[in-house]
């Protein structure tokens, strides 16, 4: 090999392999590369990897070794972690990596339905016990619809349903999300939200059972409300799977703990927020259609929330 | 002054590389292009819906076409639209692409589903502060993450745009200096070279005045460091095309 004096006639001389490199790890990226064209790569690879320790020593600073940087780095990647396609991506993610992480973090889960169910059971219990409780614990229009006779979930009907149900959606993302970010909190956070949305639709319908509405109202809820409550719970789950890392990192450091378990719960979003894109059509399109019998609303939300958990609970278990 | 920080990593074969983290300016600028993105997307889409309008409503009572529309069109206008960029373009969301920026794993490697997603969803506390957490933690953070790249993991770095044309041969020397034949090469180091065709390239943009100035002292201190004489002040600049010229052509 010569050594070229200088950096100009260095990058002249080796521009020409480097190019193709980059080409071709261009090339690996975005679609498939023959073998002859993954062994050229390597090489080309090996060789920059000498340019580069080359112009290092010898061109300190120079352009010539920060595009060498840039492109072995790309390399790097291209070569060591062929990409799968990006549907082949997916198809793991779904078929093996949300339920692993899923099942991974029981505890987490565990913890999320305690709140969630504690916080039902005592607005229930509350507006139940102490029907006067319902004036902190039930919104006033809600309050005052119940006391007119009706349940302010007709008026869903009279809104667009495309508006409704994108607004139904960014809310329920929003909650979702909170309940994952807030496990930074140390779990505090999420556990506040978890009580007081479960407060809240408990106390709620409590309220609207003693008023006599309870029917419609569990009609209303049937369809959507065992996704959405589940969805909430996964988020949850995420949310207490950081807030893990941070209280107990073990042997890690909490940097370390919250990146791996972070980047594991993280994943449950990857069911959350489909299932609340579902939700938010089935709130907007059945819950409110009075044309659909009670039965089958209720059929249809069991249905969905039941999927839902038997796709974690068994998903890419070894057979 | 502290020196600007890096995200420092092994290949496999250990060959250290070292990428320039990205700024807040830069990130700043990404995420407004961003937006302008998805106003100008809506703005279209309703335009779109204000000519077709009815024809919409029609579909909209007969299924759930338009709203899953309408919902996946809210999604993808939040973070949605981060993930599913980052995912399709190596970490680049059109901002970032624009800006010349892409996040990246802490090992280098491009973000995976679980990374965008973590980094992400966690917008959801920093955009009700108006992301005044993101802000300090890009400033004044040792590696420049918000709070989503810390839990993911994520990192976001410049993609420069080095100029490999500088090193092509700019034509011949001016004659009057071939005394520089055979110690140009010696005489300068490759990133002052990189700096002495920074100058050549870029003196037309120059105020005259200035463009005389930094000529004649570049062209003063190199000559002294060759040991030639130094050229007359209207020489300086074919002095230093000399220079330059010779250096590439590696004499």
């Amino acid at each position: 090999m010569t050594r070229e004096r200088t950096v100009g006639a260095f990058v002249r001389a080796r521009r020409a392999s480097w190019d193709r490199l980059a080409a071709l790890a261009a090339g690996a990226a975005s679609g498939r590369l023959g073998a002859a064209e993954v062994e050229e790569l390597d090489r080309l690879y090996r060789r920059a990897a000498g340019d580069l320790a080359r112009a290092r020593v010898a061109f300190p600073g120079s352009d010539a070794e920060g595009h060498l940087t840039q492109l072995l780095a790309t390399a790097s990647h291209v070569l060591h972690a062929p990409r799968r396609s990006a549907l082949a991506a997916l198809a793991r993610l779904y078929r093996e990596e949300v339920p692993a992480s899923f099942r991974a973090e029981r505890g987490a889960l565990a913890l999320a339905l305690v709140f969630l169910g504690a916080g039902l059971a005592g607005g229930a219990l509350a507006v139940a016990w102490e029907p006067g409780a319902a004036e902190w614990l039930v919104p006033d229009a809600v309050r005052a619809s119940v006391a007119a006779g009706e349940l302010w979930t007709g008026a869903l009907l009279s809104a667009a349903p495309g508006v409704t149900g994108s607004a139904l959606a960014h809310n329920n993302l929003t909650v979702a999300g909170l309940a994952f970010a807030l496990g930074l909190t140390g779990g505090l956070g999420t556990a506040l939200l978890l009580l007081a949305n479960g407060l809240l639709l408990g106390a709620v319908t409590a309220h609207v059972v003693e008023h006599g509405l309870g029917a419609p109202f569990l009609g209303f809820l049937a369809a959507h409300g065992p996704a959405e409550l589940s969805a909430l719970v996964l988020a949850a789950q995420g949310g207490f799977a950081l807030a893990g890392a941070l209280v107990a990192p073990g042997e890690w450091s909490r940097a370390a703990a919250l990146q791996a378990r972070g980047r594991s719960a993280a994943r449950l979003f990857a069911v959350v927020v489909p299932t609340l894109v579902l939700v938010a059509v089935v709130e907007a399109a059945v819950s409110p259609a009075p044309e659909w019998p009670g039965a089958a609303k209720a059929a249809l939300g069991l249905a969905l929330a039941g999927a839902l958990w038997l796709y974690l609970a068994r998903a890419g278990r070894a057979r | 002054m502290r020196p600007e920080p890096e995200l420092r990593f092994e290949t496999p074969e250990r060959i250290a590389l070292a990428l320039d983290l990205a700024g807040l300016g830069a990130r700043a600028f990404a995420w407004l292009a961003d937006v302008l993105c998805i106003f100008l997307l809506w703005v279209t889409a309703l335009l779109v819906y204000s000519i077709t309008g009815d024809l919409l409503r029609d579909l909209q009572a007969l299924s759930a076409l338009g709203q899953l529309l309408a919902v996946a069109g809210v999604f993808l206008s939040g973070w949605g639209w981060d993930v599913a960029w980052e995912l399709a373009g190596g970490g680049r969301t059109p901002g970032k692409r624009l800006v010349g920026i892409r996040v990246v794993r802490a090992d280098g490697a491009p973000v995976g589903p679980a990374e965008s997603l973590a980094r992400n969803v966690l917008r959801v506390v920093e955009v009700p502060f108006g992301y005044a957490p993101g802000v300090l933690a890009v400033a004044l953070g040792p590696r420049r993450q918000r709070l989503g790249d810390l839990v993911a993991g994520t990192l976001v770095v410049r993609e420069r745009r080095f100029d490999l044309g500088r090193y092509d041969l700019a034509g011949a020397a001016d004659p009057r200096f071939a005394a520089l034949r055979g110690r140009a090469a010696a005489l300068l180091a490759a990133d002052e070279f990189d700096r002495l065709t920074d100058f050549l390239r870029r003196r037309p943009e120059l105020e005259p005045d200035a463009r005389a100035r930094v000529g004649a002292r570049l062209a003063a201190a190199l000559a002294a460091r060759a040991g030639v004489p130094r050229p007359a002040p209207g020489d300086a600049e074919p002095f230093l095309e000399a220079l330059a010229a010779f250096h590439a052509e590696g004499a």
